[in-house]
């Protein structure tokens, strides 16, 4: 593949997330999941968390789209690093 | 599936630091050994567009929702050692950027969705023979979100058993509620992995085709 290509990958997902997510604010943005649900019919609440991100997913669609891009730039970006340095580091060791 | 601070018993969270840090070191070790550098910028968009895909909750019945894990679709794409660092960067910027799934419970949530997810697809998928590939897929996503279901109803109804009923749920609610519930987002796993899967053999036929050297490169 080419960087181009790449790049209309990066594209289609990035608009494919701003649709997607008019329909998760249409249809599942106050529901639980499966987990939370079954948390519910057990009557068992959430805990307070040990530890406070900086960060949440947001509650209004603007937000939500932001924290998305933020989060694909911040994953892409971090498996992008892992994933050169241990291919340079292969093949450096096989040039040896 | 992200499973919160304070919900499951210590023993059980300690359990799950050891299988999934275990796990992940192993991958490690294998991915660096045979990653081909060309598959990277694959990897990074894979993971980066699982990651927006597990915030587009879908509804399914009595007012809950479901969420792509992605293990599947990872493992069937770039193998299931790649897969398992996907997923893990996935997860943990989730953890420590948004405060999805607590931070004491990052292990169970690596074992559920990284390692169980991700080793049942693969195991699914190399069932099936290449004329049903399509067929695979669709069942390795079924099945990932199933059996990290039943991981974490298994791991609610130990911490709960464990602690005398002061974490966890018990078993007579935590497995049918969480069998239930994830047997039909599971459908809608098996759904988007397949309709992704399917669009990419026709849009990027390389990827499909090239998978099986790629797939070597990472198992």
């Amino acid at each position: 593949m080419t960087e181009k290509t790449y790049l209309k990958a990066i594209l289609g997902i990035i608009i494919l997330f701003a649709i997607g997510l008019v329909f998760y604010f249409i249809f599942s943005a106050s529901y639980g999941d499966g987990l939370e649900k079954t948390m519910e019919n057990a009557g068992v609440e959430e805990g307070e968390p040990v530890y406070h991100a900086p960060l949440d997913y947001g509650e209004d669609y603007l937000t939500a789209f932001f924290a998305g891009l933020l989060g694909f730039g911040l994953v892409f970006g971090i498996s992008y690093a892992y994933f050169k340095i241990a291919g340079k580091k292969k093949e450096s060791k096989e040039a040896k | 599936m992200h499973i919160p601070d304070g919900l499951m018993a210590p023993v059980i969270l300690a359990i799950g630091w050891v299988i999934a840090l275990a796990v992940i070191a192993f991958s490690v070790f294998k991915v660096n050994k045979k990653i081909d550098e060309k598959t990277v910028p694959l990897m990074a968009i894979l993971a980066a567009g699982i990651f927006v895909a597990q915030m587009l909750n879908f509804p399914i019945f009595g007012g809950t929702t479901g969420h792509l894990i992605g293990a599947a679709l990872a493992a069937v794409l770039v193998g299931p050692y790649a897969a398992v660092i996907i997923l893990t960067v996935i997860l943990v910027i989730q953890c420590f950027v948004f405060g999805d799934g607590g931070l004491t419970a990052l292990g169970l949530n690596l074992t559920n969705m990284a390692v169980i997810g991700t080793f049942v697809a693969w195991g699914t998928y190399k069932l099936f023979p290449k004329k049903l590939e399509k067929v695979g897929v669709v069942a390795a996503a079924w099945l990932s979100v199933f059996a990290a279901a039943f991981a974490c109803a298994f791991e609610l109804a130990a911490s709960f058993s464990l602690s005398g009923g002061a974490y966890g749920i018990e078993a007579a609610i935590s497995l049918p509620s969480m069998l239930g519930y994830h047997a039909v987002i599971g459908i809608g796993e098996g759904i988007i992995t397949g309709a992704i899967f399917l669009y990419l053999a026709k849009v990027a036929p390389d990827i499909i085709k090239t998978r099986k050297p790629a797939e070597e490169v990472t198992t």
